[in-house]
Order: structure tokens, then C-alpha cells, then sequence
């Protein structure tokens, strides 16, 4: 038994790593040794495949559009759903039927609303601008949000509320000095998984986006292999360029993300 | 809380579903009856563009294509996603570094996933056929994205690795499970498998269902892998509905025929989400 655990844990982590050290060697390879060795160790190894995707490519810039969109739309998605959540902590009309009609959207599959967003996002005159794609972002995932920080605050008891009433604050009072920091960790929660999501969403960011000023990295990787298919090595090397510093990234917070995501999901 | 307060605190969500969500569905129904090339005036044309949607075998192979994703997000990460679970929850050493190994895909750029697996999955290059080869299995090589045969599930290979995120949920809902409970399985001298079976798995019936909503949707979505693996040949092979719908618009310019396939997408997804919250209920009143 305690054997089969750690062939099914090894192999696991082989299908999740292996890959990537592939990539990482083959970014250090010539064209040629890609293909007539792809599996050995590169003979020389070819900082220069780095050097050409610096210099032909402004990848930090790309970086930064995409960190942007990210956080954009994580803070006026979670803004929005707070604000929401916090109204329903409150007995008033069709309680429950505004509750679905703010939270239906989380089972319909928004890649279908590919037209109407290009239109909403012309017609608006945010074309081809990092606030266009986060506002797309931030209407997506604001159902999710607004699910995740409810359940939250559900917890918060109500006595809490009514003491702060009593004690004369007002409802906006009540929001910024009781709900607010106690909701915190509902919040963070959703933020995180929208981070993720907007990091990595494609179709979107290249439907509404169409200059280099505005690509975000999901889009440039996507460039990089038309653009390097004669040379793939170097293609690679964009590749990693563009994962590495996610990776470093997860690797410090990996714990938040893991147990923030979780906690709200299961919630 | 005064009428004016409710407002003030509703009305930031009510206009992002009014405009994200309930434009975007009544939009999306007027274009699918409509005829538009990107130019001009719309033209109403009916139900053309639903009839040409089900003589196209292009759209009949994505709809196919799309309940074979939902099936693998469902049928595949709920039990590997519970089995690297019940693993890791016994918290073998190093256990929390398996966990942030396996979490790992999910925060990786999907396009980059998608072109690395394009290469493992590469007729010469790749190390599916090579490590096949040198097992001396060489009559099982193939040319896995562009044989009609197996495109559509090469597609789904590097899917699996988001399983890390279905191992997370089944996790957390474990770690909310008393220890007395196991104690006293200990005192009973029950096996590691008996203690999965008999305590952990009927108590992690919510992961499931999360888990379920959670790969359905998300399958539904799918988009990346088949775009960028194989582009959704050959031959239309392993196309799905949103890269059908993606093609249509941006390739074919052919609107109408798109948010046609839009409306019978979103209608899929809702059947999709009441199937699944109909099997949980079922599956509930059962246990």
C-alpha cells in the first residue's frame, strides 16, 4: 500500500516536471541538436537563444500589461462583490431572486459572448486597451466573487451587526469598521483565484486587444512560435523567460494561494 | 438599511450583469437570427443559421468533441484528484511539497502549457513516442495531434495535470474532518483503505460536487489547447464549441452563424449544470 502511494506521488511529479526540464534544455539547444538529439544534454549552451527574445522582444512590457489586467480587474470585481455581498446581509424585497440574478452568470459559458463583449468594448472606445480587457475580466468573474465573499460573510453573526448599530454607526460605518476587515479573508481568497484566471486567460485578451503596447503575455506567447518557427530553441526561450518569474512567484506564495483557494471554494 | 442604501450598495453588481451578462444574452440571441459578414446591415434570416449549424458537420463534431471534454473533467479528475487527496492527506513525508508540485500547472501560463505538451505530444521530437520507443514499442508511436483518431484526446493530456486544483478541494474538505473519528477507527484495527473508504469518502461528498461544477465549467470553456495543440484539425477533429465559435467570427466573419452557436452553447451549459446538480441531488437523498 505505502508502495503504490509513492509510484502514483513519483509518477505524478515526473508527468509535472519532466516537461519543463525538457523545455528548459531544449532553450539551450542549436535548431539542429533540438532535432538530431532531442533529448541530450545541450553540447554548447546557447545563452544566445536568451539573448535574441530580449532584445527582439519587450517581454518585461508584456509582463506588465498582464500583471495590470490582473490586478485591474481583481479590484473592482472584489470592490463590486463586497459592496453586493454586504446588501444581502440586510432582510429586503425578492432577497433571493436579485441574489441568482447577481451570481446566474457563473454557469454560462461566457466564451459564447465573444460578439457582444467586442461590440460593449467598441462601442465604449475601449479597444485594444489594458482597461477594456479588465473590465471584460472583472464582469466575468464577478459572480464567482460575489459567491465566494457572500459565504464569508455569512459567518459574520448578525448580533455583530445589530451591536454596531446600537452603538449608533451607520450602515456605511458598520461596512468599513466590522464587515470589511472581517471579510478580509473571503476576499483574498477571491482575489487570488481571479489573479490566476486573468494571468491566464487567452481568448479574450486577443479578441479585444490587437497592439504590441497592449499584449499581455498569454498573447505574446502565442506570437512567439509563428514568430521564432524557424528557430524553435529560441521560441523556448521565450517560453521559459515568460514562466519562470510565475513560477518563482508561486513558489514563495504557494501556501497562501493553496490554503485561500481552498477555503473559499469549499466553503 | 434605508431603500437609498440598498441601492447604493446593489447597483455597482446590477450594472456588471446587466452589462456582462443580460446585454450580452439578449445580444447574442438577435445576432443568432440574424445574417452579418463584419460590413453593412444585418439581415434577419430566422432559423437559417440553426439549420446550417446542424447540417455542418464542422458544429455537430465540436458539440461532440464538448461532451467528451465535460465527460474527462468529470470522469478523470474526480477520482485522480481524490486519489492524490487521500495520498497526500495522510501526509506522507514531504507532502507538502507534492502539494505545491501538483497545484503547479494551475498558475502556469495555459498557452505555454499548451505548445510545451504540443512538443511532448510531437511526432519526432516528442517524449511520448520516444520513451515509446525505447520500450521497444515502437508499433504504438504515433502522430498524436494530427491523426483524426487521437487529436481530440491529445488535447485533453495536458488537462489532466490541472488536477492539482480538484486535490486541493479534496483536501481542504478533509482537513475538516474530526480526527477522533480515525482514532476510533485505529481502536477498531481498521486498514489504511478501510479508513478511506468507510470515513474519508463519504465525507467529502461536497468536494465532489464542487469539483464536478467546477471541471464542467471549465470544460466548457476550454479553449487554449485545442486552439493552440491542434488548432482543431485535422480535418476538424478535435474542434470544440468555442473555438467553432472563435473560428466563426474572427476567421469566417460569419456573426450570425457564431452567436447561433453561441445560444446553443449556453443552453448546453445550462443542461450541463442541471444534469450535474440533478445527479448530486439524486446522489444525496440516496446516501
Amino acid at each position: 500500500m505505502r508502495g503504490f502511494r509513492w509510484v502514483v506521488m513519483i509518477l505524478f511529479s515526473l508527468v509535472t516536471v519532466v516537461p519543463f526540464l525538457w523545455l528548459i534544455l531544449a532553450s539551450f539547444k542549436t535548431s539542429r541538436e533540438l532535432f538530431s538529439a532531442p533529448f541530450k544534454m545541450p553540447e554548447r549552451w546557447m545563452w544566445d537563444n536568451y539573448r535574441t527574445v530580449l532584445e527582439s522582444h519587450p517581454i518585461p512590457g508584456y509582463f506588465l500589461n498582464s500583471l495590470v489586467i490582473a490586478v485591474l480587474s481583481t479590484v473592482m470585481a472584489i470592490a463590486v462583490a463586497t459592496l453586493v455581498a454586504y446588501a444581502f446581509k440586510f432582510t429586503f424585497k425578492f432577497k433571493n431572486g436579485w441574489y441568482g440574478l447577481v451570481t446566474f452568470g457563473i454557469f454560462v459559458p461566457t466564451n459564447a459572448f465573444i460578439v457582444p463583449y467586442y461590440f460593449i468594448v467598441n462601442w465604449v472606445g475601449l479597444y485594444d486597451s489594458l482597461f477594456g480587457v479588465a473590465l471584460v475580466y472583472a464582469g466575468v468573474s464577478l459572480p464567482l466573487s460575489i459567491m465566494i465573499i457572500k459565504s464569508y460573510m455569512d459567518s459574520i453573526q448578525k448580533e455583530l451587526l445589530e451591536a454596531s448599530f446600537i452603538d449608533g454607526a451607520g450602515v456605511h460605518r458598520t461596512f468599513f469598521r466590522i464587515i470589511l476587515p472581517l471579510s478580509y479573508p473571503g476576499m483574498s481568497t477571491a482575489s487570488i483565484f481571479l489573479m490566476i484566471t486573468a494571468w491566464n486567460e487567452l481568448l479574450f485578451a486577443s479578441l479585444l486587444t490587437q497592439s504590441e503596447a497592449t499584449r499581455t503575455l498569454q498573447v505574446a506567447i502565442r506570437f512567439f512560435l509563428t514568430t521564432f518557427s524557424a528557430n524553435y530553441p529560441v521560441a523556448f526561450a521565450a517560453m521559459v523567460i515568460a514562466i519562470l518569474p510565475t513560477i518563482v512567484i508561486y513558489i514563495f506564495l504557494s501556501d497562501r494561494i493553496i490554503g485561500g483557494l481552498t477555503a473559499g471554494a469549499v466553503k | 438599511m434605508t431603500r437609498r442604501q440598498l441601492v447604493m450598495y446593489l447597483f455597482p453588481a446590477l450594472s456588471f450583469t446587466a452589462v456582462f451578462f443580460i446585454f450580452p444574452i439578449i445580444f447574442v440571441l438577435y445576432m443568432g437570427v440574424q445574417e452579418w459578414n463584419g460590413l453593412g446591415s444585418f439581415r434577419f434570416v430566422g432559423l437559417d443559421n440553426f439549420y446550417y449549424l446542424l447540417e455542418d458537420p464542422a458544429f455537430r463534431k465540436a458539440l461532440v468533441n464538448t461532451v467528451y471534454w465535460i465527460l474527462a473533467g468529470i470522469l478523470l479528475h474526480t477520482p485522480l484528484g481524490l486519489l492524490l487527496a487521500l495520498i497526500l492527506f495522510k501526509k506522507p513525508k514531504g507532502w507538502k511539497w507534492f502539494r505545491t508540485l501538483f497545484f503547479l500547472p494551475n498558475v502556469i501560463s495555459t498557452t505555454a502549457l499548451a505548445f510545451l505538451w504540443y512538443f511532448v505530444l510531437h511526432v519526432s521530437l516528442g517524449l511520448v513516442n520516444n520513451l515509446l520507443k525505447s520500450a521497444g514499442l515502437d508499433s504504438l508511436t504515433r502522430a498524436w495531434l494530427s491523426d483524426p483518431a487521437t487529436a481530440v484526446f491529445a488535447n485533453m493530456v495536458p488537462f489532466v495535470l490541472y488536477v492539482g486544483f480538484t486535490m486541493v478541494v479534496f483536501l481542504t474538505e478533509m482537513s475538516t474532518i474530526s480526527p477522533e473519528l480515525y482514532e476510533a477507527a485505529d481502536i477498531d484495527g481498521a486498514s489504511d483503505v478501510q479508513k478511506d473508504w468507510f470515513i474519508t469518502i463519504p465525507l467529502v461528498k461536497n468536494a465532489v460536487a464542487i469539483n464536478v461544477i467546477f471541471n464542467t465549467a471549465f470544460c466548457l470553456r476550454m479553449f487554449e489547447y485545442p486552439l493552440l495543440m491542434t488548432g482543431g484539425g485535422p480535418a476538424n477533429s478535435s474542434l470544440n464549441l468555442s473555438l467553432y465559435m472563435y473560428r466563426e467570427m474572427i476567421t469566417a466573419n460569419r456573426y450570425g452563424i457564431s452567436m447561433a452557436a453561441g445560444i446553443l452553447t449556453i443552453l448546453i451549459g445550462i443542461l450541463a449544470m442541471l444534469a450535474v446538480f440533478g445527479l448530486l441531488r439524486l446522489w444525496e437523498r440516496r446516501a
